[in-house]
């Protein structure tokens, strides 16, 4: 915000400011023009041709407000396997190691070990249960950084006795020059290894933004991390899908060869979405329009894509797209079965990107050569949604325009059923220290209620960014949980979380006094959210306490329809 | 849930005709049958009264309460049935057992009373379309009447007249303070709108253009105050009879073990 400039005209009753740009937030505001220089002049980097990049778009501008130089010391951990993250690595100096298999223990990489209590352990909470709001004990938090609150940079969890790690479990080098972490920053997808630094490294961190249009205008890193992700990911992708699964190694290799990638909507959709939505605006990139002519099957492969029709004076949505699922091929099958076929062979729908999403383009002509004469004729989606009246889709319709659809574990309310007892409150304020991890209030459509409850997303937005990576996914159920002990208050998942189920609490110790961090004596913070009670016995109190089976925790991606 | 309820019922009549088979031929074989009937009474009382437990031990994997509340409604209509088979009468004779019989009836009434108006309220909440809290009416209420004081203010101030502030002061200031028409909110009469048109018709005629638009304000805002009322009604309602039928089943319970102490100490 620095570079804004807030200008108050008194003789007008407006406000005028410097219209905000794109890099008005540097990803470091420490980064200096000669940093800039020496990386323009570091090997990996002084070869791209920055004439190619738009003039609004310098190359520099990108190497000085989408990137930081980090330091790293031995035994500190650059990325953890199962972490979310929104930035890529690329080595200048020193070297890292990362840990292929076993994976390292949980412990070991700053996450909490996951415990069930057992039934006396449960019975127990009756009487130690605190009376007082949010206490914690303090004495826990053992790494005294964590208590600064709010420093990003402060928090890295570093690897005791290296040694050991290196005889117990397989390893690999990533030397100088080596480009990591961009497959997990542009699709989406958690971080597949710990990597942790061997010796003193200094790393070029780059943000999804930044990286993403230095593949837009550098042909060598397109290729580079398009290379890279057909070797490492789109097989495995293409292979775990209906059509192409029956391929061998080499027609595997040949389709992804052939397919394009393409990226549509803003990675960062979660920043603006409650903005626009309460503006009564949305942003939704259309990936196909409904009446074009279709030149490839899109395969999503992280994001959701409304699919939409035509209806009346608007638009009406009848599915929605997520990983896995295709678009496209009803009429590409029909257009190859039937060439000479008079019907109209356009798209009958239109497709949209709800936020971000990564989507492979499988060109016409590789379905011909390899899917199409092994299958059946394709069920034409459209025609199935067709049959259903608008009122019927009104559920589905909502859903997707509140994004709805991402939660997997949605607490839904049926307000014809629910009697507003609390019990499903008190409940979970019994297995959580008094604490209860939801509000009974949210948004309501006909008779059903979302709950301010963490949904436990298919695309957990709120573990961007996190900087000790406390919260994560849960390894044995895949809930989205917070790590008391590593949580530093800093508010980046409560921020990015567009549903507004994280909430930051002020803690206390044991006997109710507030702990405020002893240099600034700031409150300090944590933030806190429903664990699906993941450390009880027998699910979800909230599921099991109503009395009435008004509360569930749904899917929505089948509840909505 | 109506399905839960409906197999269950289909163990309690099966229940109780093992129950009142048995005690026919104990009196057919010149048998005291108050003893298995009162025995099983008091087993099925007990079991009901269960529930309260289970709601206190949440954090143990005690089943599900809807479950629970299946078997409470069930049990409890058994409990009725079984109180007649043994008592044999619909009052019996006896000043304690009087009491006991009072206090029985009572609990199974409030009980029946709390599960329709449960079931009913629910449905008519969701129907003002809006979900208010309980514990924070007071707060929505609150600034109902700040927002409408504003409106009187600010009316005031733009048209220098009065009239419309008076008639706050004298009327409507009374039906902004708190939740109002309780009874005919909960029998969905709609005094409160009855009350506001009277009430707004007699100063109407005085309120200049300007004034009729603020007056319209506050219509809104006596709209809005009519939802969160109905909410207080029944959620007020949801809850209130509760405090009837807990501590009476408590003191029923403690009877009936009084009553079988005694059975058992001076008639057995």
């Amino acid at each position: 915000m620095a570079e804004q400039q807030i200008q108050t005209q008194p003789q007008s009753a407006e406000h005028t400011m410097a219209r905000p740009q794109r890099w008005a937030q540097p990803f470091d505001s420490n980064m200096t023009d000669q940093d800039v220089d020496r990386l323009l002049s570091e090997s990996q980097l002084k070869d791209i041709d920055s004439e190619k990049f738009p003039k609004h778009i310098p190359l520099g501008g990108i190497l000085k407000n989408d990137t930081r130089l980090v330091k790293f010391t031995p035994g500190e951990i650059v990325v953890r396997e199962g972490d979310y993250g929104n930035s890529a690595f690329l080595v200048l100096s020193g070297k890292l190691r990362v840990v292929l298999s076993p994976s390292l223990p949980r412990d070991a990489i700053g996450r909490s070990e996951e415990n069930t209590r057992s039934l006396f352990e449960a019975f127990s909470q009756l009487w130690t249960s605190n009376w007082l709001p949010e206490t914690r004990d303090t004495s826990k938090y053992s790494l005294d950084e964590l208590m600064a609150g709010g420093s990003n940079e402060s928090a890295r969890v570093v690897l005791q006795d290296i040694p050991a790690i290196l005889d117990k479990h397989n390893t690999g080098a990533i030397e100088t020059g080596a480009l990591f972490g961009e497959l997990a920053a542009l699709g989406r997808i958690p971080r597949t290894a710990t990597i942790f630094a061997d010796e003193d490294a200094e790393l070029l961190e780059i943000r999804w933004q930044g990286l993403r249009e230095l593949r837009a205008y550098n042909g060598e890193w397109k290729r580079m991390i398009d290379e890279r992700y057909r070797e490492t990911a789109l097989a495995a992708h293409l292979l775990e899908s209906e059509e192409f699964g029956h391929l061998d190694d080499d027609q595997i290799k040949d389709v992804a060869d052939r397919c394009i990638f393409e990226t549509y909507g803003s990675f960062d959709w979660y920043t603006s979405f409650q903005r626009l939505r309460s503006q009564g605006k949305s942003d939704e990139p259309v990936i196909a329009r409904q009446g074009d002519y279709p030149d490839g099957l899109l395969m999503v492969r992280a994001g959701f894509a409304r699919q939409t029709v035509k209806h009346g004076n608007g638009i009406k949505t009848i599915n929605y797209l997520g990983a896995g699922n295709n678009f496209g091929l009803h009429p590409l099958y029909s257009a190859w079965k039937n060439p000479d076929a008079s019907e109209d062979l356009a798209l009958g729908s239109g497709l949209s990107a709800l936020g971000y999403v990564d989507v492979v383009r499988v060109p016409a002509s590789v379905l011909a050569e390899y899917v199409f004469p092994n299958i059946e004729a394709p069920v034409n989606t459209i025609e199935v949604a067709s049959q259903k009246t608008v009122a019927e889709d009104a559920l589905l319709e909502w859903a997707v325009d509140e994004r709805f659809i991402n939660g997997r574990q949605t607490m839904v309310i049926d307000l014809n059923s629910c009697v507003r007892c609390d019990d499903c409150v008190r409940a979970c304020a019994n297995g959580h220290d008094g604490n209860p991890r939801f509000r009974r209030h949210g948004k309501i459509v006909d008779n059903w209620m979302v709950a301010n409850a963490c949904m436990h997303c298919a695309d957990p937005v709120c573990m961007i960014g996190c900087p000790t990576g406390a919260i994560h996914r849960s390894m044995s159920g895949g809930m989205v949980v917070i790590n008391d002990d590593t949580c530093i208050g800093c508010g980046t998942c409560a921020n990015s979380c567009p549903y507004e189920n994280i909430s930051l609490v002020q803690i206390a110790d044991k006997q109710g006094m507030p702990v405020v961090d002893e240099a600034t004596h700031r409150p300090i913070m944590k933030a806190t959210k429903c664990d699906l009670c993941s450390d009880q016995l027998g699910g979800p109190a909230c599921v099991r306490a109503c009395p009435h089976d008004a509360l569930k925790r749904v899917d929505f991606r089948e509840f909505a329809h | 849930m109506t399905k839960n309820i409906s197999i269950l019922s289909i163990f309690g009549v099966i229940a109780l005709i093992v129950v009142g088979y048995n005690a026919q031929k104990m009196d057919l074989n010149l048998q005291n049958s108050s003893v298995l009937t009162g025995y099983t009474l008091i087993v099925v009382m007990l079991c009901v009264a269960l529930l309260n437990t289970r709601k206190k031990l949440s954090m143990i994997p005690l089943g599900k309460a809807s479950s629970w509340v299946v078997f409470h409604v069930v049990g409890g209509l058994l409990c009725v049935a079984l109180f007649w088979v043994h008592t044999n009468t619909f009052w019996p004779k006896g000043l304690y057992e009087g009491f006991l019989a009072g206090a029985f009836y009572l609990v199974s009434l409030s009980g029946i009373f709390g599960y329709l108006i449960q079931r009913l309220n629910s449905r008519k909440l969701t129907e003002t379309g809006i979900e208010v809290i309980y514990e924070r009416i007071p707060l929505e209420l609150r600034e109902i009447q700040e927002k409408a004081e504003e409106y009187i203010l600010e009316c005031t101030e733009a048209t220098g007249s009065d009239v419309l502030a008076n008639h706050y002061l004298n009327t409507m200031v009374w039906y902004f303070q708190k939740p109002r028409f309780y009874w005919s909110t909960l029998f969905g009469a709609g005094n409160a709108k009855v009350w506001f048109r009277s009430e707004g018709a007699s100063v109407k005629r005085y309120l200049s253009s300007d004034e009729l638009e603020y007056f319209r304000h506050l219509e809104e805002l006596v709209e809005l105050k009519i939802l969160v009322d109905t909410h207080f009604a029944h959620q007020n309602l949801n809850k209130k009879w509760l405090l009837l039928h807990v501590p009476l089943s408590v003191g029923l319970v403690i009877m009936a073990l009084w009553h079988l102490l005694l059975v058992e100490v001076y008639a057995l």
